[in-house]
């Protein structure tokens, strides 16, 4: 069973005391009692956890990397919000989450969406057909292409559970905090999704 | 099982969550329908490409923006403190100070440019003066038995020093218990 990993990892304030490990949720409650270091500790945890789940939300790095930034900011602005009746964890991806639902609402408005974007790049890939010469680089590049426009193609209540399961790796009662929504709507979520994705990615095989 | 029902059942499947009974009862889906199969590899493939899809990853001077961002927001937030506590940019201090010297610098040059309307000012003050005066001097006094205010007043023997002496005092006789 997948799990989120990050509660386990060692982290010592005191290099002299290396064996002492913190929790995300101890972290959080020295950052609120002061500690500038926990924060820096927890950036370092969440950084690219975050950024690599926005990615697969916006498809643009420089622009998950701004609302990594911001819900960062974000964090330390708001480190009294926090209660420990839920997972740091689960809290610092909601966060995300809405930040980059924010941003994408944005782009709506500005009526540039990346799923044109994408469907326009899936257009230019699907012209020409996979030779058997082609070299294997190129064509795991195009698979990944196509993998990840077919993630981007899905109805937005799909795209977050299977992103937060299938990339992001965390557990079904993880995802339905951050979600919102009750354990068997994420499980059901996730496997039409799952079979959306078979249908959409079926020629690959 | 029906095909609804095998679908709903796929994640759980693969993941190897299903309960004893179901599993079997999945499993004899599957022996029946090769089509079915078909699916499930499918479904795992798809799996595996998307566990090993790159991984993005912050850049390597995101602590360093992040840590620039924080430091800039918080001497804004202080900017905007120490201007909650000002008047027009000023200290309390210096805006009573600079307003002393508005009002002093007001008053002198009226005194210099306009002296007559002080002297007018002045001249009124000594006119009421003079009146108030006037109504003191014993010369232009009413005497005192031709004033019926006055002979009525002396009538009243309310206040007379008779009466006065006449009042019990009960101070000195009331005494409590404990005292």
């Amino acid at each position: 069973m997948k799990q989120n990993s990050s509660n386990l990892l060692g982290f010592s304030l005191d290099k002299s005391q290396s064996t002492f490990i913190y929790t995300d949720e101890q972290l959080i409650a020295r950052f609120q009692s002061g500690d500038e270091q926990a924060f820096t500790e927890l950036v370092k945890r969440y950084r690219d956890r975050l950024t690599n789940f926005v990615y697969q939300f916006l498809g643009d790095l420089e622009q998950a990397e701004d609302v990594v930034q911001d819900t960062m900011f974000k964090l330390y602005e708001k480190k009294h919000y926090y209660r420990e009746i839920a997972k740091f964890s689960t809290w610092i991806y909601t966060i995300a989450r809405n930040l980059a639902n924010t941003e994408l609402r944005k782009r709506k408005r500005r009526k540039t969406t990346l799923l044109s974007q994408m469907t326009r790049d899936e257009r230019d890939y699907e012209i020409p057909a996979i030779q058997s010469d082609v070299g294997q680089a190129i064509q795991s590049e195009y698979v990944e292409k196509r993998i990840q426009a077919a993630i981007k193609e899905l109805p937005e209540h799909f795209k977050t559970v299977i992103i937060l399961r299938d990339i992001q790796e965390l557990s079904y009662d993880d995802i339905s905090n951050i979600v919102g929504v009750p354990l068997g709507t994420v499980k059901s979520r996730i496997n039409r999704a799952r079979l959306q994705l078979q249908a959409d990615l079926n020629d690959l095989r | 099982m029906n095909r609804y029902q095998f679908e709903d059942l796929i994640s759980e499947y693969i993941e190897n969550e299903l309960p004893l009974s179901k599993r079997k009862e999945f499993e004899l889906y599957l022996n029946e329908n090769p089509e079915a199969v078909s699916v499930i590899e499918s479904v795992k493939l798809n799996l595996k490409k998307i566990g090993s899809l790159p991984k993005v990853k912050a850049s390597s001077d995101f602590n360093e923006k992040l840590f620039r961002r924080i430091k800039s927001n918080s001497s804004d937030l202080l900017n905007t403190e120490s201007s909650k506590h000002s008047i027009f940019g000023f200290t309390p201090i210096h805006a009573s100070m600079l307003t002393g010297l508005v009002i002093a610098f007001v008053f002198i040059s009226i005194q210099l440019f306009y002296p007559q309307s002080i002297s007018r000012v002045s001249g009124n003050d000594n006119f009421v003066a003079k009146e108030t005066s006037d109504l003191t001097d014993p010369s232009l006094q009413v005497p005192k038995e031709l004033n019926p205010d006055i002979v009525e007043a002396q009538k009243d023997s309310t206040n007379s020093p008779l009466k006065a002496k006449q009042k019990k005092d009960f101070s000195k006789k009331i005494h409590l218990v404990n005292d």
